[in-house]
């Protein structure tokens, strides 16, 4: 456990020097933001009605920069041998990456939020917990994931075109919960409402993490 | 409802097509293994 | 050899299956002669997920024995549970346009399928990357296992978010309740495709064991 923490710790102070990967994030997310306004035009009701989508589309496009790059520093640095022949439980690896990449997921989708209030002039504050639940539900899903895979493709020649390739089927079921959870949440109806899908996103969840608890040891040899 | 019948031929034909195509390309594999198997014994 | 005979052991039973599907099984009432094509979409189905649990099975195989022949039933079972995955989405497909009017819909079991298809092109696609033989083991496992994982909680997600946007349609592929001789047409053929499934299999893992034999 304390491996996992050290991890994570690692990755948030190189962060927090360099800042690079969030501020490329956050402006990705406002440039979705306008490509999402000009797709769908200026009528107002139809950007609204799009809302869950949009959101989902914006965390899923994000979360493919951020966890293809979660494995970056050690690959570019030379340092995929140290990850490697580190001794002990290579799960606390899968542990810290995931939770560093959860938090900074955390903060786009944060900007993103605000973002979205800002120019399409939303409210989201009647629906904020529960929203907040929603997202970090499907958030973890496509972290759980998104860090297995990542890894699994930091190898690769053709990694910008396998991990999208592989980790948007796998995470379908997240994405059809967490809009449908969205969706109920932000018409201002009640979370238990939707509680079958806040089941099946935190099933999904736990499945996830465990395959990924299970099988990044095997990820991570050589 | 009238019968279709161009659709049932349709979808049979198109899974005879794939499967007969597959397995042309694991016959004609093995075929060029076994030869070159043959061709490294002495 | 033991292939062959299995191999024309799986054509008798296709030329069976096709006997029961045309000959023997009654013509439909509601849809006609169109719903022929059950006979070939479930079974091809059926056998698709039978594929993709020797893929899973491989998966596990490798990753706790390390033994290459588990890795070579994965990647046998993965080629063909791609092409009758495929098969399934055709012929659903073009099953669906006489009798729902269009090519596609947003159907459960289409969806759900077309999701599966998708999960295990990828896992294909993995494999033609990494030329390495463990790595390359190593990291379709992984992809096999979770893709196994969740293919039911695709199932649900898809049924589930199927079942908000519209009611189950009374006009659906399957009759219900199913005759006797619609059941017995559809289990020879099912028996066929498993039986064509073995006999694809063992000619692929050959082949894997040959081309293994011949790089190392």
């Amino acid at each position: 456990m304390r491996r996992a923490w050290i991890v994570v710790w690692k990755d948030v102070l190189s962060e927090r020097r360099s800042k690079e990967t969030l501020n490329a994030l956050v402006f990705f997310a406002l440039l979705l933001l306008f490509v999402f306004q000009f797709a769908l035009g200026p009528d107002r009701a139809r950007v609204e009605a799009a809302l869950p989508g949009l959101l989902w589309i914006a965390f899923v496009l994000a979360g493919l920069l951020a966890f293809g790059r979660t494995f970056l520093v050690e690959r570019e640095n030379d340092c995929w041998e140290g990850l490697v022949l580190a001794p002990g439980d290579r799960s606390a690896i899968y542990l810290g990456k995931l939770a560093g990449n959860m938090l900074l997921m955390a903060m786009v989708e944060a900007a993103l939020l605000i973002l979205f209030a800002l120019f399409f002039s939303l409210d989201f504050t009647a629906a904020l917990p529960a929203l907040a639940l929603v997202l970090v539900l499907g958030t973890f899903g496509l972290a759980a994931v998104g860090t297995l895979f990542g890894a699994l493709t930091a190898q690769l020649r053709a990694r910008e075109l396998l991990f999208p390739v592989l980790l948007l089927p796998a995470v379908v079921p997240v994405l059809l919960g967490a809009v449908t959870a969205t969706q109920t949440v932000l018409a201002g109806q009640p979370l238990a409402s939707a509680s079958s899908w806040v089941t099946l996103l935190a099933a999904a969840d736990v499945v996830y993490l465990v395959v990924g608890l299970l099988t990044f040891e095997f990820v991570l040899e050589g | 409802m009238p019968d279709n019948w161009s659709y049932v031929f349709a979808a049979y034909g198109l899974a005879a097509v794939v499967l007969l195509a597959y397995w042309r390309r694991l016959t004609a594999r093995a075929r060029d293994l076994g030869g070159q198997a043959a061709r490294k014994r002495p | 050899m033991a292939i062959r005979v299995l191999g024309w052991l799986a054509v008798l039973a296709l030329l069976a299956g096709l006997g029961a599907a045309f000959g023997y099984a009654p013509r439909e009432a509601v849809q006609g002669n169109v719903q022929r094509i059950m006979y070939l979409h479930v079974p091809a189905v059926l056998t698709a997920y039978l594929a993709f649990a020797l893929v899973f099975a491989g998966s596990l195989g490798y990753l706790l024995t390390r033994r290459p022949g588990w890795d070579r039933l994965a990647l046998a079972a993965a080629e063909p549970g791609v092409l009758f995955t495929g098969i399934t989405i055709a012929s659903g497909s073009i099953w669906g346009k006489p009798t729902w009017g269009t090519w596609w819909t947003w159907d459960a079991r289409l969806t759900s399928t077309a999701v599966l298809f998708l999960v295990y092109v990828g896992y294909l696609l993995l494999r033609g990357m990494i030329d390495e033989p463990d790595r390359r083991a190593r990291a379709a496992a992984v992809v096999g296992i979770l893709g196994a994982a969740n293919i039911p909680i695709v199932h649900f997600s898809v049924k589930w978010w199927r079942a908000l946007h519209q009611p189950s349609t009374i006009l659906g592929p399957e009759p219900s309740p199913i005759a006797a001789p619609i059941a017995l047409a559809l289990f020879v053929n099912w028996v066929a495709f498993t039986l064509l499934l073995f006999y694809l299999l063992a000619k692929r893992t050959e082949i894997a064991r040959l081309e293994d034999m011949h790089a190392g």
